[in-house]
């Protein structure tokens, strides 16, 4: 799990465009939205991309996204239990 | 038109020469390959990585050239920011373009659309320096930072405004590169293409000035004879003969045929007057003209022109130069004159 979250991290400072931060920055609990790192709705759509892209994991249900997006961490257990790549 | 006097109070670039720094006046970064992207400052001062994420490198680098030069200008505010950019954001352009023909229309990223748009530029700029006044993008290929000038140079004596930022601003890519060359535009023989992000401060006040903006005309002609009408009317507007120049600057880059172009017209135009050239350090950009602003406004305000500046040896010397006329041709068909006075 530890290697899937750092990858994460890794994944999402690309397709976010996180330029100047390093995986070490996020906290892998911290909320990704609000108060946390601070990503809003356009950030969701690029973590839905990247999901559908990276692990083929295809959103069925968009309010699933508030549950899923709640933490690095929280995402990386999803990804674990639905990849399909 | 009012005889409103124009300062220029600032003026900062980014590109292939250190960033945000006067070294090449002494000490050129020099290059030998044909292309080359911009040495970038960290942007952390300028921009959060929270926030950056949604800026390409051409917005994070309008954004830190403005920063300064208003910094430097001691003025918290703006009446006008306008820019100009060949081709605006053309990286993220690159990037939606190429995620288009990999993967189709279904895993598109939003924001390298939203963020490939020429108009993101002045507004950016504005929201950042909260800025509620005029603001304008010109996209004009290789005289949009002219065009940008222009709008302001108007305003000023329209007496609509009493100060303004001015930027030039475009990104070069290996791909846009090639593309170029491919289609004949730039970088052929010892020309070095580059990028450019150009910003200065107007004002109608003198203090702490680089010098002054004396005149500032667009000319779209086809004819040498008629091109030497214009270039006299404007000298005689400005109550100056070809005599009273010190300097022409100009877009020598290392293409023959572009060198070749501006020596037989300035021949023509201004005789035997000095001429410099900064396309051999800065590279060649759209908004290259922008850099020659900067060039000249720093010569003046030092009073020192770098050898390497000069296009010919002869010309070669220690005086101080009371003025600088920038000559700017684009196409063939689009020229520039931009008279900076100290």
């Amino acid at each position: 799990m530890d290697e899937l979250i750092y990858k994460l991290k890794q994944e999402i400072i690309e397709a976010l465009n996180l330029e100047d931060m390093t995986p070490e920055d996020i906290d892998e609990n911290a909320s990704l939205f609000g108060e946390g790192l601070g990503l809003d709705s356009i950030d969701a759509l690029e973590l839905i991309v990247l999901m559908e892209k990276n692990y083929g994991i295809k959103l069925q249900d968009p309010t699933q996204g508030k549950e899923i997006f709640k933490s690095v961490k929280v995402m990386a257990e999803f990804i674990q239990k639905n990849r399909t790549k | 038109m009012t005889n409103k006097e124009i300062y220029v109070l600032s003026a900062k670039q980014i590109s292939i020469q250190q960033p945000l720094s006067e070294e090449w006046m002494t000490n050129p970064t020099l290059y030998d390959v044909p292309f080359s992207r911009s040495i970038d400052p960290s942007f952390k001062e300028y921009v959060s990585p929270i926030e950056a994420r949604r800026m390409g490198k051409i917005l994070k680098r309008a954004l830190a050239t403005s920063k300064e030069a208003l910094k430097e200008s001691g003025l918290e505010t703006v009446d006008a920011i306008v820019t100009g950019t060949g081709y605006g954001c053309i990286e993220n352009t690159e990037f939606f373009l190429d995620a288009l023909s990999k993967e189709g229309e279904q895993l598109l990223k939003p924001t390298y659309f939203m963020q490939s748009t020429h108009n993101t530029i002045s507004s950016l700029i504005a929201i950042q320096t909260k800025n509620h006044g005029y603001n304008a993008t010109y996209a004009h290929k290789g005289i949009s930072f002219d065009s940008a000038l222009y709008d302001a140079y108007l305003q000023f004596k329209l007496n609509k405004i009493n100060s303004a930022l001015v930027g030039g601003h475009d990104e070069m890519t290996e791909t846009f590169y090639h593309i170029l060359r491919k289609g004949g535009v730039m970088g052929f023989d010892n020309e070095i293409c580059g990028e450019a992000a150009i910003s200065v401060v107007l004002s109608d006040k003198q203090e702490n000035a680089l010098c002054k903006l004396a005149g500032h005309k667009i000319i779209h002609q086809q004819g040498i004879d008629s091109l030497k009408e214009k270039v006299a009317n404007f000298l005689q507007e400005n109550g100056k003969t070809c005599s009273d120049i010190d300097l022409i600057l100009t877009g020598i880059s290392g293409y023959k045929e572009n060198d070749e172009a501006y020596l037989s017209e300035t021949k023509t135009l201004f005789g035997d007057r000095p001429l410099l050239k900064y396309k051999n350090l800065f590279g060649e950009s759209f908004t290259a003209s922008g850099i020659g602003f900067y060039v000249a406004a720093q010569c003046l305000k030092s009073g020192f022109v770098p050898k390497h500046l000069f296009v010919n040896e002869k010309d070669i010397t220690d005086k101080k130069p009371n003025n600088i006329l920038i000559f700017n041709r684009s196409d063939g068909t689009n020229y520039s004159l931009t008279l900076l006075e100290k």
